[in-house]
């Protein structure tokens, strides 16, 4: 308990350290956000006319640290103010209508990549020299490091429009009501195939060499050889005594990874014109939209954090020696 | 795609071992927009700045839902800039008084909101008392007042011609309605109540959202259409796609080399139509600084430049070179063909540039570059957006242009709130900028001349980033603005393309496209060059006429 306590205690302080960040660095961008929608928008307006954009857009000009006190006292009471770039709707509005789309692909994509990627590790690193350790880690390792933007391009170009066999845009069809029925359920998921896939291509080859890596080391302790002499299944011995041990570095950088999700997949957004936050970011950090981005940032630190605290949690359960220190 | 119809895919697709993920793919998924021509077939139009879309129909917000100020609201009247003609809308007709102090409007008398209630004199008053209170503007108009039910007349601080297009062109909204609203400002106007043709928001997605038909329009032989769907997209990419594969009717983008991908595909009923009608896009230097401030420098570096080369490599082709009138294919009507006649700055002649710097006292170094007066070489940068590609290749054939007669130019391309931070604040040294665009040449000379637009370097501006300013211009602004006679005023604006070919104020270098494509498989009438009577832009005041000329194909 006093560990989840202590750790508790770090993540209150690196989550108000971020908070500033947030404040502070959007802020040491140049320009505003009046004039920057208005290059954007190529058009002309009357001196008075962004006076009153300015005011309208409750732009202060209040000294920093007063801002910034009001900023704190705001985020505690979970009020993220009223978006800019998409002004008059609030914050929390915008990215309450979205996210749900970025967390079903982050979160599957995520979700498979992992399981695939660390099973095909096991078996890789269970049977060195196997058919499934030269065939993978060479394809995934090619296929992972081309241009993430080419591949999806590539590849809703070959599916989507050449063999017509996956839509080539959005969550689901055009016209159709988000509803709990099997139909529309089923038109999410083939609308979700292609955008997944190609983020778990892209992303399956570093779990699966990771997995691979550390199985490797692990298999080569003592306890490993103590339980081959004993005469345990190897199925046993690879999945409860070799993977257990392994696992706990794949665990870590789940957690991290967990956390971005929220961040969003900007360049899958924009290739499959996906709905979701990614874009969303980009185009609050262009217009210097502070409270979206202050929003959106503080959901993604409150989710690093979160997933972190779960995995510390985990831990605890996962590896003894935590608890031991 | 070897067919037109979208090929169906049925079956099991399992592949993920462990999730054993099994996706069908039924026959109901998709396509369907591609083909149908029953008649209630909706209007699909992509956007292609806007990966997901907020439920705010609000005039007055500046980020309101697209098609807001097209489908929904209308204004009096609607100025084409394709034809230069006006066209009566919610006024039938309107009025300037001989002193150019008052202007007199009357409405329609069948015009109905949305909602059933008729449109009043008083719903104009209400709108331009809100759209001051919220965004400000229209600072020459004192007072706007109903004469009665269907005459509303303004006011004016002082004559200003251009007014009659401003207030125009204002989009009106129902007093009975915005009157019960605390916070106009903040309101998202989830249900818009407008005389418009498509009011009726029966679906909305954060991806995609649709408009039906007004029951109450005013034109209702013209809304032929059923409805207008409109389709978000993070990036130009996307919404191209959704082009190309014919499940958009309407492409209001970008497209490079669009007649291979795009009306290759289909010749027979895909077209563009890419009039030069948005603003100038000029190359503006700084003239605060040396040299730029010395007219001749500024004539010599724009004879240098190849202008047919800009626009065919720079632009794919889909613009034409400016000449040193600066006006943009919006303002043909105005165009002096004698002061494009008189003046050769604009096209291209080596010799001349040089022999040009030579004598402005930028003599030809042994090593074939050009010195400063102290020595220094003459360098300097051109600031572009890196987000605009076509404007950035266009900033490299300045550079290498400018190379010829031993001038270095830099490409700096750094993120465009960079850039226009810098142009803002006077602090840049040249630039490729956009102009402002408004139905007469007023807005655009009053940019790039009048003095009242010039801000010391340091101080923040929005226009005249050049910050030139000529004193006679001013003069023949003000004249401009103080008649409505269109004799007086051509003559006025004579003077004022004169002015800026004598002293090149910023270098023009092709009007800015107005993009616009579509295909015509399931709706009819579009506008062509053959057909002027808008433009294809989408977010145009124009765009009401296009979807109310539409009509959809039924087979």
């Amino acid at each position: 308990m006093g560990f989840i306590l202590r750790r508790l205690g770090t993540y209150v302080l690196a989550f108000w350290a971020s908070l500033t960040l947030n404040f502070m660095l959007p802020r040491v961008m140049p320009g505003d956000p009046v004039s920057r929608m208005v290059s954007r928008a190529q058009s002309r307006l009357e001196p008075d006319q962004i006076e009153q954009l300015r005011r309208l857009f409750g732009l202060d000009d209040r000294p920093v640290w007063e801002q910034y006190l009001s900023y704190l006292d705001n985020i505690a009471h979970g009020d993220f103010g009223v978006s800019i770039s998409r002004f008059p709707t609030p914050v929390s509005e915008v990215i309450a209508g979205q996210i749900g789309w970025t967390i079903l692909l982050g979160g599957t994509s995520l979700i498979v990549a992992v399981v695939i990627g660390n099973l095909l590790g096991i078996v890789a690193a269970w049977r060195r020299g196997g058919l499934v350790d030269s065939i993978f880690p060479p394809i995934l390792i090619f296929v992972g490091s081309f241009p993430y933007f080419w591949l999806a391009m590539g590849a809703l170009y070959l599916f989507g429009v050449t063999l017509g066999w996956f839509p080539i845009n959005h969550a689901f069809s055009v016209g159709l009501v988000p509803e709990w029925s099997p139909a529309f359920v089923q038109d999410v998921l083939v609308h979700l195939f292609l955008p997944a896939l190609t983020i778990v291509v892209v992303s399956i080859g570093g779990w699966m060499l990771g997995m691979r890596n550390t199985m490797i080391s692990t298999t080569a302790e003592d306890y490993i050889l103590m339980a081959e002499a004993k005469g345990l299944r190897p199925g046993r011995i690879m999945f409860r005594y070799a993977t257990r041990n392994a696992l706990l570095p794949s665990v870590t950088s789940l957690g991290l990874s967990l956390g971005f999700i929220v961040g969003g997949a900007l360049l899958t957004e924009v290739v499959f014109a996906y709905p979701g936050v990614g874009y969303q970011l980009l185009s609050a950090v262009q217009g210097l939209d502070y409270p979206l981005m202050q929003g959106l940032f503080l959901t993604i630190t409150a989710a690093v954090l979160v997933a972190n605290f779960l995995v510390d949690i985990v831990y605890v359960r996962l590896d003894p020696r935590v608890r031991v220190s | 795609m070897t067919s037109p119809t979208r090929r169906r895919w049925t079956g099991i697709v399992a592949g993920l071992a462990v999730a054993s993920l099994a996706l069908a793919l039924a026959g109901c998924t998709g396509g369907t927009a591609a083909t149908d021509t029953s008649g209630d077939q909706l209007l699909t139009i992509p956007r292609e700045d806007m990966g997901t879309f907020t439920r705010n129909f609000n005039p007055f917000s500046p980020n309101a839902a697209p098609m807001t100020g097209q489908a929904v609201y209308e204004s009096m009247l609607v100025y084409n800039p394709a034809d230069g003609g006006t066209v009566p809308w919610l006024a039938t007709e309107w009025e300037t008084s001989e002193d150019g102090l008052t202007s007199t409007f009357t409405l329609r008398d069948d015009v109905q909101w949305s909602d059933g209630e008729p449109l009043v004199a008083d719903d104009v008053v209400y709108t331009f008392g809100l759209q001051k209170e919220i965004l400000g503007g229209f600072e020459y108009v004192d007072s706007v007042t109903a004469t009665d039910e269907d005459t509303v007349t303004f006011t004016f601080s002082r004559a200003y011609s251009p007014a009659l297009f401003e207030i125009g062109q204002q989009v009106i909204v129902p007093e009975h309605v915005w009157s019960e609203i605390d916070d106009p400002a903040g309101e998202t106007n989830p249900d818009p109540v407008g005389t418009g043709p498509y009011t009726e928001v029966t679906t909305f997605q954060t991806q995609s959202f649709d408009l039906g038909k007004n029951p109450h329009y005013w034109q209702p032989e013209k809304q032929k259409i059923a409805g207008v769907r409109m389709l978000a997209f993070a990036g130009n990419d996307g919404a191209n796609l959704a082009a190309v594969d014919g499940s958009v009717d309407w492409a209001p983008q970008y497209i490079a080399d669009i007649e291979n991908t795009f009306v290759a595909k289909d010749p027979e009923h895909r077209a563009y139509w890419f009039p030069p009608t948005g603003s100038t896009i000029s190359w503006q230097l700084n003239t605060t600084v040396a040299p730029f401030d010395d007219v001749d420098v500024r004539k010599a570096l724009s004879l240098a430049i190849d202008r047919e080369q800009i626009v065919a490599v720079g632009m794919n082709g889909y613009t034409v070179p400016a000449d040193c009138t600066g006006l943009s294919g919006a303002y043909d009507t105005w165009r002096s063909e004698t002061v494009v006649e008189s003046c050769d700055w604009t096209s291209r002649d080596v010799d001349a540039a040089g022999a040009m710097l030579d004598a402005a006292g930028y003599p030809l170094g042994e090593d074939g570059m050009r010195t400063f007066a102290d020595g220094s070489p003459f360098a300097f940068d051109i600031s572009v957006g890196s987000a605009s590609s076509d404007w950035l290749s266009v900033a490299n054939i300045i550079a290498q242009n400018l190379a010829e007669i031993g001038v270095t130019v830099t490409v700096d391309a750094p993120d465009w709130p960079a850039v226009s931070a810098g142009y803002e604040s006077g602090d840049f040294q040249s630039g490729i900028v956009w102009s402002n665009n408004a139905p007469t040449p007023y807005q655009f000379y009053r940019g790039t001349m009048s003095t009242e637009t010039v801000k010391p370097v340091g101080e923040t501006t929005y226009e005249n980033y050049h910050r030139l300013g000529l004193p006679e211009a001013d003069e023949l602004l003000a004249r401009f603005a103080a008649t409505s006679d269109p004799a007086q005023q051509t003559e006025i604006v004579d003077g004022l393309q004169q002015l800026f070919a004598d002293n090149a104020p910023v270098i023009p270098l092709f009007p800015g496209p107005e993009w616009g494509a579509y295909t015509d498989t399931r709706f009819t009438g579009w506008p062509t060059e053959a057909d002027p009577y808008a433009t294809l832009s989408t977010r145009a005041p124009t765009t009401v006429l296009v979807l109310t000329s539409l009509e959809p194909v039924v087979s």
